[in-house]
């Protein structure tokens, strides 16, 4: 209205000219006013990107910090699984540790018990140095010292030769040192002297030490006395010669028995014959008389000769004793164990240990068993797949006891089985068929009987039975 | 007067001896049958047959004891004397157990063999020569 008013107050053309600078003004107010609204529009657009560049500024940083974390996590991961390393290696460290101190332990122990052991055996034990050159002893155990009679002090550091004794034997000595100096073990039997002078059997083994290189450091040598050893085999032989001794007697016996017998059918025939001519002859012809006396009195010298030799020969009568049968038993196979072995022949016992006691002859009696192994033995070699001898004790009845010795054997033909006990009867090749007699003749001294069977399956039993003695049982 | 012969038998495997204790015996006259085994002794004369036995122990398979014990099973009244080449006590105490009435050892002393088969004849048979 203002600008109008002014217009009026001009002049015409100055009234077009003010029009026409109020248009204009009007027209830059309006551009100026555009140009404001586009600016400000293009704010607004701006505003707007901003925004969107805002968010996605903060998708960004959120991704970002999301992946900060993630990193950081797995970072933490990786130092927690380190961590967890780290305390299963340490953990790993203690359990070698303890392993090793277990293994400590271990070694300590077998090293313990090594030595203990060392110190407990019979045999006594010494150890030789052997990187020099007198053999000089570095250890020995207690059975050491108190087998050779030496104190420590007498052995250690000493040469183990001088400890033999003097009167060893020094081509023993000798060999022992060969074996040792060439590398080899020494294994054997020799008589030594103790301290005190005092002999002793003993065995030897000595064997070279190697360390890791194989190099010879010591010898190691084991000492047993066998003294003992040695007079038990002694015994056992004795025991064994004297029953051998005692067979062959009685077979000697029986065979001179059986040789008397044979002699005797006809000397009785002789004198029969000659006797029933002299009474055909009574008081006639005194030349043929006097020569039938002749023959009468040189068969009865004959005879005589016979019973005398019988005489001399006689089976010994029997020594009776109270006895354990299966303490007869196994003494008797002690005697024959190593035949047994050597033939690959197994022996099994059944023996009733509740047997009352009988009245034998100790040496007859094993007489008996030892022939009845002996045939099971010699039957069983003829089978190769029959090893087994099977013994046995029972009681029969109140009275009397038996024993059994069966075998795998070959068996006895039904042929065979009625002559078995027969003198000179035998079916071995170098036999005198004297053995089953003899022994049957044995077990009816002692008031009992030997009797044979066939197994059902295969091989044969002997048996016999024994009375018992009452009398030493009820004491 | 004919009195009958005392029967005597003998049984021993040994064919020699049986001959010539036959003979001896004869000459003291018995009359004597022999016999090698058991079996022909017992399959030729019946239990009821009168007659001494001269037995010999050792014989193989059916032997003098053997013998003996089936003629004692069987309830016969003979007379058994034992002869066997043998002699020891424990076959002297069998024989008294067995119920033979007595053993002579080879060779045999013929006259106290002669006296006891007469008198065990006599004591079964009642028979005298």
């Amino acid at each position: 209205m203002k600008t109008i008013a002014r217009a009026n107050q001009t002049k015409e053309p100055l009234l077009r000219k003010v029009i026409h600078n109020n248009l204009e003004e009007q027209i830059r107010q309006l551009t100026d006013e555009l140009r404001i609204r586009k600016r400000q529009l293009k704010q607004g657009v701006d505003r707007e990107k901003l925004g969107a560049d805002r968010e996605k500024l903060g998708a960004d940083r959120e991704k970002l910090a999301e992946e900060t974390f993630r990193q950081q996590t797995d970072e933490l991961k990786i130092r927690k699984g380190e961590l967890k390393q780290g305390v299963n290696r340490e953990k790993l460290g203690a359990d070698r540790e303890k392993q090793g101190a277990d293994r400590e332990k271990l070694a300590e122990e077998q090293i313990y018990i090594q030595t203990k052991a060392m110190e407990s055996t019979a045999d006594g034990i010494f150890i030789i140095d052997a990187t020099k050159p007198d053999f000089l002893i570095i250890y020995a155990n207690p059975a050491f010292y108190s087998l050779t009679g030496y104190t420590k002090n007498e052995v250690i550091g000493k040469n183990y030769f001088l400890l033999h004794g003097f009167d060893v034997n020094m081509r023993v000595a000798e060999e022992i040192k060969q074996s040792l100096r060439q590398g080899k073990s020494f294994n054997g039997e020799m008589l030594n002297s103790k301290k005190n002078g005092e002999k002793f059997s003993s065995s030897l083994r000595i064997a070279p030490v190697r360390d890791t290189n194989g190099a010879i450091t010591h010898y190691v040598g084991s000492k047993t006395d066998t003294t003992l050893m040695k007079q038990r085999d002694l015994e056992l032989e004795e025991q064994r010669e004297e029953l051998l001794h005692v067979t062959r007697v009685g077979k000697l016996a029986e065979f001179v028995s059986s040789l008397a017998h044979e002699i005797s059918q006809p000397l009785t025939a002789i004198l029969a014959y000659a006797q029933a001519a002299q009474r055909m002859f009574a008081d006639r012809e005194p030349k043929l008389q006097e020569i039938l006396q002749y023959i009468i009195s040189d068969d009865q010298r004959a005879a005589e000769v016979i019973r005398r030799l019988r005489a001399l020969l006689k089976k010994n009568k029997p020594t009776f004793e109270s006895l354990d049968i299966n303490v007869v038993i196994n003494d008797t196979v002690a005697l024959i164990m190593t035949h047994i072995t050597v033939r690959n022949k197994v022996i099994k016992f059944e023996l009733d240990k509740d047997l009352p006691r009988i009245q034998g002859d100790r040496i007859q009696l094993q007489q008996v068993l030892l022939n009845l192994i002996s045939n099971s033995l010699e039957a069983m070699d003829e089978r190769s797949d029959s090893r087994e001898l099977l013994i046995r004790t029972s009681r029969k009845d109140n009275d009397t006891i038996m024993v059994d010795v069966t075998d795998s054997g070959c068996g006895i033909s039904a042929e065979n089985m009625n002559k078995l006990f027969f003198h000179f009867f035998t079916s071995k090749v170098d036999g005198l068929g004297m053995g089953l007699s003899i022994s049957r003749s044995i077990v009816e001294d002692h008031g009992g009987h030997l009797e044979a069977k066939n197994n059902p399956d295969h091989g044969a039993t002997f048996y016999f039975t024994l009375p018992v003695n009452m009398k030493n049982n009820q004491e | 007067m004919i009195l009958k012969k005392n029967k005597v038998y003998i049984l021993d495997d040994d064919e020699s001896v049986c001959r010539a204790i036959k003979i001896l015996l004869t000459t003291f006259d018995f009359e004597a049958e022999t016999f090698n085994s058991a079996k022909s002794f017992f399959d030729t004369v019946s239990n009821d047959d009168p007659g001494c036995l001269l037995l010999d122990i050792h014989m193989p398979e059916f032997d003098g004891w053997a013998v003996q014990k089936r003629i004692m099973d069987s309830g016969s009244k003979r007379p058994v004397i034992f002869i066997s080449a043998e002699n020891t006590d424990i076959i002297e105490n069998r024989v008294l157990k067995t119920g033979a009435v007595g053993f002579f050892q080879k060779p045999i002393n013929y006259q106290k063999l002669v006296n006891l088969i007469n008198t065990a004849s006599e004591d079964t048979y009642g028979m005298v020569k």
